[in-house]
């Protein structure tokens, strides 16, 4: 059955192929596994890439696929981050904390310990208090379930209330926008128990490999990145081959005949729903370790448009198009806003594009809606003959 | 057998103050071909929305099966999994996909996303998808995309996948609007087969086609029964004549 799979999906090992041999040559020209032609700091803009790339073909799924325009996918990927990043900052700062008490002559009280790590945590918040939900934070294992939980609950939670009522199109769209919007300004109060506008930082370094280089733990996260993509990917691909794709695809062109044939359109939404955030919150908790910080401004509305912009701009309703335009346009987009780009003078004007590069992304935005809706994915059709 | 499968009786809609559906009560045997007829706006699709589940009567009752179910107020995809099938007026196939996916998504199998999502290709499912080929001339076009297909084709598709989920009712909504002459005289017999072992109901203008089907016509006329009866009957009447034959339909 597997290899039928694949046989009739001859993409899903092209793209397997490409990011195998992607990461094998990132891996031999990193500093700490080859001859260090790429940087530490590169290294981990491109394992974050292969995160955006991982969100994004979970937003092709839901969007491209199932024709749910979400505009909140982004918040599932921050919680993700925000999941993964308590732990980390939590045995981190424990570790600290015993370190610099081991030198006293009388023993500190667990409750000593434990004050002294809500001090260093939420110092900032004018708390030392830890809240409720930083509960499991001392629990690795604990954590990488609400990675998966947390995101998994919410959305369906939120589907089941949106899709039940039958809300689609814009309006569903504006509802996810809602919901994002209301998380982020939620985290950024400083009493949401998540150090507020602070956020989380310091992610990079791992409890326990506090003698390994970042060089090294570059590397292990850009690797790990690549195989969750490479994971994700085939596990996309298979849900949306087959009934399933077929259902859904369905659905995504009429939903009312996909009803009248007896499937359970709301119950299908929610799959796809539930999967896709499941998935972006697993994105997110690679991604933030690669950052080093992760605040609330990064769970803000836009990033979820942007989110659709790449899916758009790659080519929605083909999962290699989704990477594509993740990839091409995240760093095209730390080119720009990074000062790479050389500014152009116009003698009268200068444009900087540092402030021009997002009407940049506006146009061609509207350009390859009106003109090339199928993305820069679509290319691929010009070079593969379709099967006749 | 039961003498009624689907039982409409004092079934009254509105839009808007407007009474699409005026009190109208109708009957469907198990088996057979039904043909319903009427001028524009006499309320035929809307009472195929009705039975469907995507249009809630004000008023009145429609009972279905051998247990009296009550309809309303069950989901669209509850009332298609009780066995009732409908053809829109306006083809819909699903054009991104091949003939062969759109008849395997309305073949008859479990619902479920689970079962979907694990779901595997079977010789069983295989030998019904073409058995249905043959039946609406499609076999050499199955892997063909739905979107390149005739109209006629599509027309045919749709009765296909409607034949695919094997309801006890089908209704279907103007099947030879846009066909050719050859190509209605096709379907026709396609649904009078359909009809042998199940109960099918036909909206449809053209007299003609309604003619061959030689089955009992139910005239609707502003959202009401008009006139029942063979075609030769209907069409004698005054008041028929009048409202709609009239017009220049005959
Ligand atoms: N959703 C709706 N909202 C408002 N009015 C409606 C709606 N659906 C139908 N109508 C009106 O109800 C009446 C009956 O419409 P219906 O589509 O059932 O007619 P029909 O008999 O199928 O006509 P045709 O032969 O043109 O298909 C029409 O006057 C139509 O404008
Ligand atoms: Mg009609």
């Amino acid at each position: 059955m597997h290899n039928s799979f694949i046989a009739r999906n001859p993409s899903v090992l092209w793209f397997l192929a490409a990011l195998g041999l992607f990461t094998f040559g990132v891996t031999l020209l990193s500093e700490a596994t080859g001859i260090g032609l790429i940087s530490t700091s590169f290294v981990k803009t491109l394992g974050k890439t292969l995160c955006l790339c991982l969100i994004a073909i979970a937003m092709d799924v839901v969007w491209g696929y199932c024709g749910i325009l979400s505009l909140g996918h982004f918040a599932f990927f921050g919680i993700g981050g925000y999941a993964i990043g308590m732990w980390l900052m939590y045995a981190r700062t424990e570790t600290i904390v015993l370190s610099s008490l081991a030198g006293q002559t009388i023993p500190a009280t667990p409750q000593e310990i434990s004050d002294a790590i809500g001090n260093q945590i939420f110092g900032v918040v004018g708390s030392s208090e830890f809240p409720l939900i930083w509960a499991f934070s001392d629990s690795l294992v604990l954590q990488l379930a609400m990675v998966v939980l947390i995101p998994g609950l919410l959305a369906l939670v939120f589907g089941w209330l949106a899709f039940r009522s039958r809300v689609t199109g814009v309006y569903l769209s504006i509802l996810t926008q809602a919901m994002t919007l209301a998380l982020s300004l939620y985290l950024f109060q400083n009493d949401s128990g998540l150090r507020g506008n602070n956020g989380l930082s310091g992610l990079q370094n791992i409890p326990g490999f506090e003698a390994t280089p970042q060089a090294t733990i570059s590397i292990i996260f850009f690797l790990a990145s690549a195989f969750a993509l490479g994971a994700g990917y085939v596990f996309f691909a298979w849900v949306i081959s087959g009934k399933m794709g077929s259902v859904v695809q369905g659905i995504r062109d009429n939903e009312a005949r996909v009803r009248f044939l007896g499937y359970q359109v709301e119950g299908y939404k929610l799959f796809i729903f539930t999967i896709t955030a499941i998935v972006s919150g697993i994105a997110g908790a690679l991604y933030y370790p690669q950052a080093g910080i992760i605040n609330p401004g990064e769970i803000a509305p836009i990033a979820s448009i942007y989110l659709a912009v790449w899916v758009a701009i790659g080519g929605r309703g083909r999962l290699y198009g989704a990477v594509i335009g993740a990839a091409f346009v995240s760093l095209l987009s730390s080119w720009f806003t990074g000062g790479g780009a050389p500014d152009i003078n116009l003698g009268f004007y200068t444009i900087q594009w540092t402030d021009w590069w997002l009407v940049l992304l506006g146009l061609s935005f509207v350009i390859v809606t009106l003109y090339f809706p199928k993305g820069i994915g679509g290319l691929f059709d010009y070079l593969v003959r379709k099967p006749s | 057998m039961i003498a009624t499968l689907l039982e409409v009786s004092g079934v009254t809609v509105t839009f808007d103050g407007f009474r699409a559906i005026n009190n109208l009560s109708i009957q469907f045997p198990p088996t057979g071909l039904r043909a319903i007829i009427g001028p524009n706006g006499a309320g035929k699709t809307t009472f195929m929305d009705i039975v469907t589940g995507k249009t809630k009567p004000d008023e009145g009752r429609v009972v279905w099966g051998e247990e009296n179910i009550s309809l309303l107020g069950l989901s669209e995809s509850d009332i298609a999994m009780r066995g009732i099938g409908r053809k829109f007026q306006k083809p819909t196939v699903f054009e991104a996909q091949t003939v062969r996916q759109n008849l395997a998504m309305a073949l008859k199998n479990p619902r479920g996303p689970f079962a979907v999502l694990t779901h595997r290709k079977t010789a069983e499912n295989a030998a019904k998808i073409d058995a249905i080929a043959a039946e609406i001339g499609l076999t050499d076009s199955l892997t063909r995309i739905a979107g390149e297909l005739s109209h006629g084709q599509k027309q045919w598709l749709e009765i296909g996948m409607l034949l695919a989920q094997d309801p006890r009712l089908l209704l279907v909504d103007e099947p030879a609007a846009g066909m050719t002459v050859e190509e209605r005289e096709k379907t026709t017999d396609i649904l009078r087969r359909a009809a042998k072992t199940r109960s099918v109901v036909v909206v449809e203008h053209d007299m003609e086609f309604v003619r061959r089907l030689d089955c009992k016509v139910t005239v609707l006329h502003e959202g009401a029964v008009l006139a029942e009866g063979s075609l030769d009957h209907v069409a004698s009447n005054q008041t028929v004549i009048d409202v709609y034959l009239g017009r220049g339909h005959a």
